[in-house]
């Protein structure tokens, strides 16, 4: 078939896809350099969204978030998959709980969650004054230095179990001879670990890193839902300057301005992640 | 050194057992082949030398020590396996110098015993490369050079030959076989396939169903099978089996021909006569048999008959001018006559 024919078929369906990704980029590029009525403003919102220090915060806030989210997920969902691909009794079972985090829809899972960290209330204060641990309750998520954890840490709750299977996939795709091959060749069962499952899965894991990468930066739900990026701007996030600045002040055009920056630099990132990975001498391709 | 012995091995899994007492003993620096059919309990007792698989019952011991409860790395062997099991992500070099970087051996020390090992095996060339970029008979290597490289009591090899084209695989039991002569060390082989044990093994053990069935020099089980199951196993094409009785010195098949025996033998109402197909002779004064198909190989004719009620494979030297449906009167050799006792299996010693 020529090719001009193959485009001919492609094309109702690219015209689709084109203007469902096209026009929405295109129509915030267009809010991104216009005032509220719709005026020609040059970079005027740039200037204005730059500007105040809480943008700079937001940027490092959104970076902490991400790099804090993404270590312990993919640590904790490698460590996880590790275990999960043992054999032993109840195996099966705890593959299904260990699902649980993830398949619970966001806002169920950081209401829960803000109940169970609420300073008076909350089971976790509770658990810890109850025995001792602490003499007094913890404001956690009004405490300025706790908060960011805190909320890094549900996020890590959340989506590990992601990274569990994924990862538990991929070693379940390693033929058992390597391990036996590691065995007679001496390996311990951290050195198989380190040797021959996680070359083996590290595909998996560039991918799901990347996953997690795209995710977290567009990570809205946990954080807006229980601190709306508070206390004092602590948590705020990019992503949550955007979606307030857009609609609880009314300033589309520089909330605009913002998601433009915010595009740009996030295309960066992903860019040098997937040249930094790619030019590594794997095999395991 | 290298030697093993094992005691009365046992092999069980939940109630089902796959192993039923073997006992074998194995010299320091022999060549012993482990050979029978598919599922008979070869691999899992080489898995069971090598630690990879529990020892059910009875005893394993190597270079004296009996080693049913020591991990495969506390052991002293290497295993060579059907798939290779090479590692992926590790280039050629890597691969086989894994072990020794396990030990926490030196980088020099490393270099110096894989480079050995890879000029022996003809890898130099390929140190660099990942296994996926060998062919089958390179990843062979690779897998054969990563035992070598360990200089280990025993080598253990299940299989290792199956996975290549049939040209190769002549090659490579020859590589084995040399290597075995410049190492000296003790190896033990699985393979089902009778003709590979057959030219490699100094001494072959033929199992079936998880027993032993007979233990020996390639050339005793050939002469000297000691029961039905060795004597159809061994040999190809494989030994004529005819049923009929002993009576008055002679084999009496069922239909009625008589084989004359060499040496007088008790009578036995139900026995079954061995006759290997190049152990028959053209003679105008033999049995009357009709034959069936004619395969000229060049060096040889081979021809199925059918002789005494059975479908009788025959070797000759001779190039035949007969073809299907003609007849030929042919007669056993009677000093290569083997006898069997119908009921139990066993040979019965003429
Ligand atoms: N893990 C297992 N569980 C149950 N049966 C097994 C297991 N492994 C092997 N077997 C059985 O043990 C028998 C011998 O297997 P194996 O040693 O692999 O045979 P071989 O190598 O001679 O072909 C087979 O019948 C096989 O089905
Ligand atoms: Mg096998």
């Amino acid at each position: 078939m020529k090719s001009q024919t193959g485009l001919l078929f492609a094309l109702p369906a690219l015209i689709v896809l084109f203007m469902l990704i096209a026009y929405p980029v295109a129509y915030t590029g267009l809010l991104s350099v216009t005032d509220a009525k719709g005026n020609f403003s040059g970079l005027d919102n740039f200037a204005a969204v730059l500007k105040p220090k809480v943008t700079v915060q937001a940027f490092i806030n959104t970076i902490y978030w991400v790099f804090g989210s993404i270590v312990f997920q993919v640590v904790l969902g490698t460590l996880t998959a590790i275990l999960l691909n043992q054999s032993f009794f109840g195996r099966g079972a705890l593959r299904a709980i260990t699902l649980i985090p993830w398949v619970v829809p966001g806002i169920v899972a950081a209401t829960t969650w803000a109940w169970m960290f609420h300073t008076e209330f909350g089971i976790i204060n509770y658990m810890l004054t109850g025995t001792g641990v602490l003499q007094n309750p913890i404001g956690w998520l009004t405490n300025k230095d706790t908060v960011m954890p805190v909320l890094i840490a549900i996020n890590v709750w959340k989506l590990f179990p992601f990274v569990a299977i994924m990862v538990l996939a991929g070693l379940q795709s390693i033929p058992n001879d390597l391990y036996e091959a590691a065995r007679v060749d001496g390996a311990t069962f951290w050195e198989e670990v380190w040797y021959i499952m996680l070359p083996s899965v590290r595909p998996v894991i560039t991918a799901v890193t990347l996953l997690l990468v795209i995710w977290g930066l567009n990570s809205i739900t946990i954080i807006y839902a229980i601190t709306r990026g508070g206390p004092a701007n602590k948590t705020l996030i990019t992503p949550i300057q955007i979606f307030r600045s857009a609609f609880e002040s009314f300033q589309f055009n520089q909330a605009a301005a913002l998601s433009v920056i915010f595009f740009a630099v996030t295309i960066v990132v992903v860019f040098i992640y997937i040249k930094v990975l790619s030019a590594q001498p794997g095999e395991a391709k | 050194m290298g030697s093993v012995s094992i005691r009365n091995a046992r092999k069980s899994y939940g109630a089902l057992e796959i192993l039923h007492g073997v006992s074998i003993d194995i010299a320091d620096g022999e060549f012993v082949i482990l050979v029978g059919p598919s599922g008979c309990g070869k691999s899992t007792l080489l898995r069971m030398i090598a630690g990879l698989e529990e020892i059910s019952g009875g005893e394993i011991a190597i270079d004296g020590k009996v080693v049913n409860s020591l991990p495969p790395k506390a052991r002293d062997i290497a295993m060579v396996f059907q798939s290779y099991a090479l590692y992926p992500h590790m280039t050629v070099e890597q691969n086989m110098g894994f072990s020794l970087k396990l030990a926490r051996a030196g980088k020099d020390e490393i270099n110096q015993r894989v480079g050995k090992a890879a000029t022996v095996l003809g890898l130099d060339p390929y140190l660099k490369r990942y296994p996926r970029h060998l062919s089958g008979g390179q990843r062979q290597r690779v897998a054969m050079g990563r035992a070598m490289v360990r200089d280990p009591k025993v080598f253990l090899f299940d299989e290792p030959l199956s996975n290549l084209d049939a040209k190769l695989r002549v090659q490579m039991r020859s590589e084995i076989k040399q290597n075995h002569q410049r190492l000296k060390t003790t190896m033990i082989y699985v393979t089902h396939d009778q003709i590979e044990a057959m030219t490699m093994a100094d001494r072959i053990v033929v199992m079936h169903d998880g027993v032993v069935e007979q233990i020996g020099t390639p050339l005793d089980l050939y002469d000297r099978p000691a029961n039905l199951f060795v004597a159809g196993f061994i040999g190809s094409p494989a030994m004529n089996l005819l049923g009929g009785k002993v009576a008055d010195g002679a084999f009496i098949a069922a239909d009625g021909t008589r084989i004359a025996l060499d040496r007088a033998v008790p009578d036995s109402a139900s026995a079954t006569l061995g006759v290997r197909p190049e152990h028959f002779r053209l003679d105008p004064n033999g049995i009357p048999a009709e034959i069936l198909t004619v395969e000229p190989t060049g060096a040889e004719t081979q021809v199925l008959m059918r002789l005494a009620g059975h479908e009788v494979m025959g070797v000759f030297r001779e190039r035949l001018t007969v073809g299907p449906g003609e007849n030929l009167r042919v007669s056993p050799e009677t000093g290569s006559l083997h006898l069997f006792d119908a009921t139990t299996g066993q040979r019965i010693e003429r």
